[in-house]
C-alpha cells in the first residue's frame, strides 16, 4: 500500500465518517429523547434526497436552497409521523398494557415499507433522481490528496450543524428542556415542559440532520427509493455505540471513527468485506458490553423500576 | 389455479413456522429478535450447500440445517441473555446483517445470486417437484412446530417463560434458572427458524439472500404482533392476513403487474398501522388480555348499575382503583404519558380481623413458638460490599433463628435492602460468609439460594402483571416436573398430575392470604395491597425455610396492615424463619423477636425492640432530634 493510497483512504474515511456522524447525531437525538425505535428514519432520509432532486431539476432551484428544502421535507415527515402515528400508538399501548417499544417498532416498519414504495411510485412518474446545481470539482491538496468540493461542502456543513446542536443542547433553554425530557419525561411535565412538544422538536431536528446527509450522498450519486435502509442501520450503530445520552459532538466523533475504520479496513480486506467490519464491531460491542453494575444496582434499589429505554 | 393455491399454502405454512417460533421467543418469553429470517438463512443455506456438495437424504440435510441453526442460536444467546429489549434488537440486527452479508460475500454461498438449482429432491422414490407435493414435508414441519411451541408455551414450562417476560429478577428469585430457560428457548426457536428456512429453500429451489433479509425478519415480528403476541393461532392468522394481502389487492384493484407490487406494499404498511391502532393487543389476544377485557366489561356494567341507582351509589364502599395501564409489561410505559382510562375496581380482599380462624395450608407444620435460643438457620459473618467509594455493607454479622422474626431497621440508605441482595446472591459480597442451614451460599446465584430454602420478597412487589394471581403463586411452587423440557414431552401424565396438585396448593396459599376470590384476575389489575398479599402467597408457596420480606406492610392501607402482620405472625407460629426490613416501628414492635439497627452499611446496635428504643442516640439517628 502506497502513501498516496493510504491518504486517499483517509479522505474517504473522513467523508464517510462525516455522513455517519450526521446521521448518528440525528438518530441519537430522536431515539435518545423520545425512545421511539424509529426505523422509518430511512424514509425521511430518502424523501429529503428526492425533494432536493426535484427542486434542482424540476423547479430549477439552486443547490443550497434545495438542500434546505430537502431537510425541511424530512423534518416535516418526522414530525407528522410522531404526531399522528407514534404518539397515538404510545397512548394506545399504555391503555392496553402492551409493549409500546414493540408496537412503535412495527408501526415504523409499516411506514418504512409504505413510504419507500410511495416514493418509488412518485419517483418513477417524475423520472428525476439526480441533484443538480452543485459544481463538483476536484481539489488537489499537496501531491497526494485529491478532494472534491462536494466532500468539502459536506464536511463543513455537517460539522457546523453538529456544533450548533451541541451548543443549543448545552447552552440554551430549549436544550435544557430537551435534556430534561431525555432524563425523565414525567418529571419534566411537573416543571411545565411538555414532552409531547419536545418530541416533535427532536423529530424535526433529527430528521433534518438525516436529510442533509441524504442530499449530500445523492448529489454524489443519485437518489434511489431504497437508498435509506443502509444509512439507517449506520445511524443506529453510531447512536447506540456512542450511547443515547451522549453529547452530539461525541456521537459525531464516534461516527467519524466508524467511517475511518470502515475505510481503512479496505487496506487489509476485499472491499465487499468492509461493511461486515462495521457490523462486526457493533456485534462485538453489544456482546462485550460490560454488565453495567451501576444500572443493575439502580434497578435493584429503585423504589419504582422505570421501564423503557436505558440511557447509554 | 390449483397449483397456485398449493404454492400459496406452502408459503403460508413456511411463514407460519417462522411466526409461531418467533412468538414463542417474543410473545411468551419477551425476547425480541429481528434475526429470525437470518436463522432461516442458516438452515436454508446449509441444506442448499449439502444438496449441491454431498447430498445424503432429505431428512439428513434438513436435520443438519436445523442443527447448525440451533448451534448458532445458542452462540448468539449467550451475549443476548442479559440484554434489555432495545439492546437485544440491536444485537439481533447486527447478527441479521452479518449473516446476510456473509451469504452475499462468500463465494461458496453463491453471492447475491444465491445457490441455485436445488431440484430433483426425492423422498423414497417420489421426486418432489410441484407445490402439491411440497405441502407434505412443509405441512408436517408446521404441525410439529406448532405442537412443540404449544407444549412449551402452554405448560408449566411456558408459565416460567411468561414469568421471565414479565420480570426476570422475580422469576429468578423464585428458584428458576432463568439463564437455562432463555438458552433453551433461543436454541429451540433458532432451530425452528432453520427448519422453516430449509423448507423455503427446498420449495423455492434456490437459496437466495433476498428471501432472508432484514425486511423478512421484521415482517415476521409484524406478523406476531399483529396476530397477537402470546397466541400461536394469532401468529398463523397474522401470516395469512399479511401473506394474503398482496394477491388479494391485485385481484380487487385489477392493477397492472408492475404497479401491483408497489401498491400492495404501500397498502401493507398502512394496514399494519391501522391494525395496531384498532387492535393493539393483536387480532387474537392472549388469554390474559381476554380475561382483562371481560373483567372490564363486568365492571362497566356494575358501574352503570351503580350510577343508575342514584344516591344509593354513594354508600357503596370505595374500592381500590387500579389503572389497567399497570398491567403493562416491562418496557411498556416509557413511550406515553396517557393516564390509564379503563380502570378496574377490585374490592379489598381481606377484611381486617377476619383472618382469625383461617385454615393454614398443610405445608406449614405447627411448631411451638420458638424461643431466643432456638437453632440458628442463617448466619452471616463479615459481609462487606463496596460500590466504588461507597461502603454499602461493612462487616455484617446477622443471625436468624428458627421460628423467629428478625427485623432490620434503620434510616433510608442504611443498606437494609442491600443486605437482602447480598445474602440471596443478587449482589456478590466482596468478602464474608453466609451460611444457610450450615451451607455456604456466597457465590451461588439467587435461584440456587432459593432452591436451598431462602426466598425474598420485594418492596416494589415485582408481581407478574400479565399473569393471573393464581399463576403468580404457582410460579412459587418448587420442583414442578412440568417446568422441565423433558417432562412436558416425555412424561405428560406426571406433568398433568403435578399441575393439578400445584394448582390446589397455590389456591390454598391464596386463601391463606385471603385472595382466592381473585385467583383468575391478572395480578396487574389488583390494588397494590392485594398485590402485596399475592406476592406474600407466592413467597410462601416456595415453602422455603427462610423468608426475607422487604417492607411487607409499606404502601398498603392501614386497615390491611393489621391483616398482613397477622399473616406473618401465623407464618412464624408454624416454625418458619422470617426476616423483615421495615420502617414502621409499630410493625417492628409487634413482630420482631430480635432487631438489628443499621446505619450507613453497619450494624450499630442489636437486641430486642424495647432495648433499642430506649437508647436516645438511636432514636436520634432514626427520627432526627426529637
Amino acid at each position: 500500500m502506497t502513501l498516496a493510497g493510504l491518504l486517499q483512504q483517509i479522505v474517504i474515511g473522513l467523508d464517510k465518517g462525516t455522513t455517519y456522524a450526521l446521521l448518528g447525531v440525528g438518530f441519537a437525538l430522536i431515539i435518545g429523547v423520545s425512545g421511539r425505535f424509529h426505523i422509518a428514519y430511512a424514509v425521511s432520509f430518502t424523501l429529503a434526497a428526492f425533494v432536493a432532486s426535484w427542486a434542482t431539476t424540476l423547479w430549477n432551484l439552486p443547490f443550497w436552497p434545495s438542500l434546505v428544502l430537502g431537510a425541511l421535507a424530512a423534518a416535516l415527515f418526522g414530525v407528522l409521523i410522531e404526531k399522528f402515528v407514534y404518539y397515538p400508538l404510545s397512548r394506545i399501548a399504555l391503555r392496553n398494557g402492551t409493549n409500546a417499544l414493540l408496537m412503535i417498532f412495527v408501526a415504523s416498519l409499516g411506514i418504512s415499507i409504505s413510504g419507500r414504495n410511495l416514493i418509488q411510485l412518485v419517483a418513477t412518474a417524475r423520472a428525476a433522481a439526480s441533484i443538480g446545481g452543485f459544481d463538483n470539482e476536484p481539489v488537489n491538496v499537496g501531491p497526494y490528496i485529491t478532494l472534491t468540493t462536494l466532500q468539502i461542502a459536506s464536511f463543513v456543513t455537517s460539522w457546523v450543524l453538529i456544533g450548533i446542536l451541541s451548543v443549543v443542547l448545552a447552552r440554551t433553554t430549549l436544550g435544557r428542556m430537551i435534556r430534561a425530557v431525555r432524563a425523565n419525561w414525567e418529571m419534566s411535565l411537573c416543571v411545565g415542559v411538555s414532552p409531547q412538544i419536545i418530541y416533535l422538536v427532536v423529530f424535526a431536528i433529527g430528521s433534518a440532520f438525516g436529510g442533509v446527509a441524504a442530499v449530500f450522498i445523492a448529489t454524489g450519486t443519485s437518489a434511489k427509493p431504497d437508498m435509506g435502509l443502509v444509512p439507517m442501520f449506520y445511524a443506529l450503530v453510531v447512536a447506540f455505540v456512542a450511547g443515547l445520552g451522549t453529547p452530539p459532538l461525541t456521537v459525531g466523533l464516534i461516527g467519524l471513527a466508524l467511517g475511518m475504520v470502515e475505510s481503512l479496513s479496505a487496506l487489509f480486506l476485499p472491499t465487499q468485506w468492509t461493511s461486515v467490519v462495521v457490523f462486526a464491531i457493533l456485534l462485538v460491542y453489544v456482546a462485550m458490553r460490560p454488565v453495567q453494575l451501576g444500572d443493575r444496582i439502580k434497578k435493584m434499589l429503585a423504589s419504582a423500576p422505570k421501564p423503557g429505554l436505558a440511557k447509554g | 389455479m390449483q397449483e397456485l393455491a398449493f404454492s400459496f399454502a406452502d408459503q403460508i405454512l413456511i411463514y407460519a413456522i417462522f411466526a409461531m417460533s418467533l412468538n414463542l421467543l417474543l410473545g411468551y418469553t419477551g425476547q425480541v429478535s429481528v434475526a429470525h429470517a437470518a436463522f432461516g438463512a442458516v438452515g436454508g443455506y446449509t441444506v442448499a450447500y449439502l444438496f449441491l456438495h454431498g447430498h445424503t437424504s432429505l431428512v439428513g440435510d434438513v436435520a443438519a440445517g436445523v442443527g447448525v441453526a440451533v448451534l448458532i442460536g445458542l452462540v448468539i444467546a449467550v451475549p443476548a441473555l442479559r440484554l434489555t429489549t432495545e439492546w437485544l434488537i440491536l444485537l439481533t440486527l447486527a447478527v441479521q446483517t452479518i449473516i446476510i452479508m456473509l451469504t452475499t460475500t462468500v463465494n461458496a454461498l453463491g453471492g447475491s445470486y444465491g445457490l441455485q438449482n436445488i431440484t430433483g429432491l426425492t423422498v423414497g422414490k417420489t421426486v418432489l417437484s410441484d407445490p402439491s407435493q411440497f405441502i407434505w414435508p412443509i405441512g408436517i414441519s408446521a404441525v410439529v412446530t406448532y405442537f412443540i411451541c404449544w407444549r412449551m408455551g402452554e405448560s408449566p414450562f411456558g408459565r416460567v417463560l411468561r414469568g421471565i417476560r414479565e420480570d426476570e429478577i422475580a422469576t429468578r428469585s423464585l428458584g428458576k434458572n432463568v439463564f437455562l430457560y432463555k438458552l433453551t428457548v433461543f436454541g429451540v426457536t433458532s432451530g425452528m427458524a432453520g427448519l422453516a428456512g430449509a423448507m423455503l429453500v427446498l420449495n423455492a429451489q434456490i437459496a437466495s439472500p433476498q428471501d432472508f433479509g432484514f425486511e423478512k425478519s421484521s415482517a415476521m415480528v409484524a406478523m406476531v404482533i399483529i396476530g397477537g403476541a402470546g397466541n400461536l393461532f394469532g401468529s398463523v392468522l397474522g401470516v395469512i392476513l399479511l401473506g394474503a394481502l398482496e394477491p388479494l389487492l391485485n385481484r380487487v384493484l385489477h392493477l397492472s403487474p408492475d404497479q401491483s407490487a408497489i401498491w400492495s406494499l404501500i397498502a401493507y404498511g398502512i394496514v399494519l398501522i391501522v391494525i395496531l391502532m384498532v387492535r393493539p393487543v393483536g387480532i387474537l389476544p392472549d388469554s390474559v388480555t381476554r380475561r382483562l377485557r371481560k373483567l372490564q366489561r363486568v365492571q362497566d356494567r356494575e358501574r352503570r348499575a351503580a350510577t343508575g341507582s342514584g344516591s344509593q351509589a354513594a354508600s357503596v364502599p370505595v374500592a381500590p382503583v387500579v389503572k389497567s395501564g399497570a398491567v403493562a409489561t416491562n418496557g411498556a410505559s416509557k413511550n406515553g404519558h396517557a393516564n390509564g382510562n379503563g380502570s378496574i375496581d377490585v374490592k379489598p380482599a381481606v377484611e381486617p380481623g377476619d383472618l382469625g380462624d383461617v385454615e393454614l395450608p398443610r405445608a406449614l407444620g405447627i411448631v411451638e413458638h420458638a424461643a431466643a435460643d432456638s437453632p440458628i438457620v442463617l448466619e452471616t459473618s463479615g459481609i462487606t460490599k463496596r460500590f466504588g467509594g461507597i461502603t454499602a455493607a461493612e462487616n455484617l454479622a446477622i443471625t436468624l433463628r428458627k421460628g423467629t422474626i428478625t427485623a432490620l431497621v434503620g434510616p433510608n440508605g442504611a443498606g437494609k435492602t442491600t443486605v437482602f441482595n447480598l445474602i440471596t446472591g443478587a449482589i456478590k459480597p466482596d468478602s464474608g460468609s453466609v451460611k444457610l442451614l450450615g451451607r455456604e451460599v456466597v457465590g451461588l446465584t439467587p435461584d440456587e439460594v432459593t432452591r436451598l430454602g431462602m426466598v425474598r420478597s420485594y418492596q416494589t412487589v415485582r408481581i407478574f402483571p400479565r399473569l393471573s394471581a393464581l399463576e403468580n403463586v404457582m410460579l412459587g411452587i418448587q420442583h414442578q416436573p412440568g417446568e422441565r423440557l423433558t417432562a412436558i414431552f416425555f412424561r405428560p401424565i406426571t406433568t398433568q398430575r403435578f399441575e393439578k396438585e400445584a394448582r390446589a396448593r397455590a389456591i390454598e396459599w391464596l386463601s391463606f392470604v385471603g385472595m382466592e376470590k381473585y385467583k383468575d384476575v391478572p395480578a396487574g389489575a389488583l390494588a397494590f395491597g392485594q398485590q402485596k398479599l399475592v406476592a406474600l402467597a407466592r413467597v410462601l408457596a416456595t415453602e422455603a425455610e427462610v423468608l426475607l420480606l422487604d417492607e411487607p406492610a409499606s404502601g398498603i392501607d392501614v386497615a390491611w396492615v393489621d391483616a398482613m402482620l397477622g399473616l406473618i405472625e401465623q407464618v412464624r407460629e408454624r416454625g418458619r424463619t422470617v426476616c423483615i426490613v421495615e420502617h414502621n416501628l409499630h410493625v417492628v414492635e409487634r413482630l420482631a423477636d430480635y432487631t438489628y439497627f443499621m446505619e450507613l452499611g453497619r450494624i450499630t446496635a442489636q437486641g430486642n425492640f424495647a432495648e433499642l428504643t430506649a437508647d436516645p442516640r438511636l432514636a436520634e439517628a432514626y427520627f432526627g432530634t426529637v
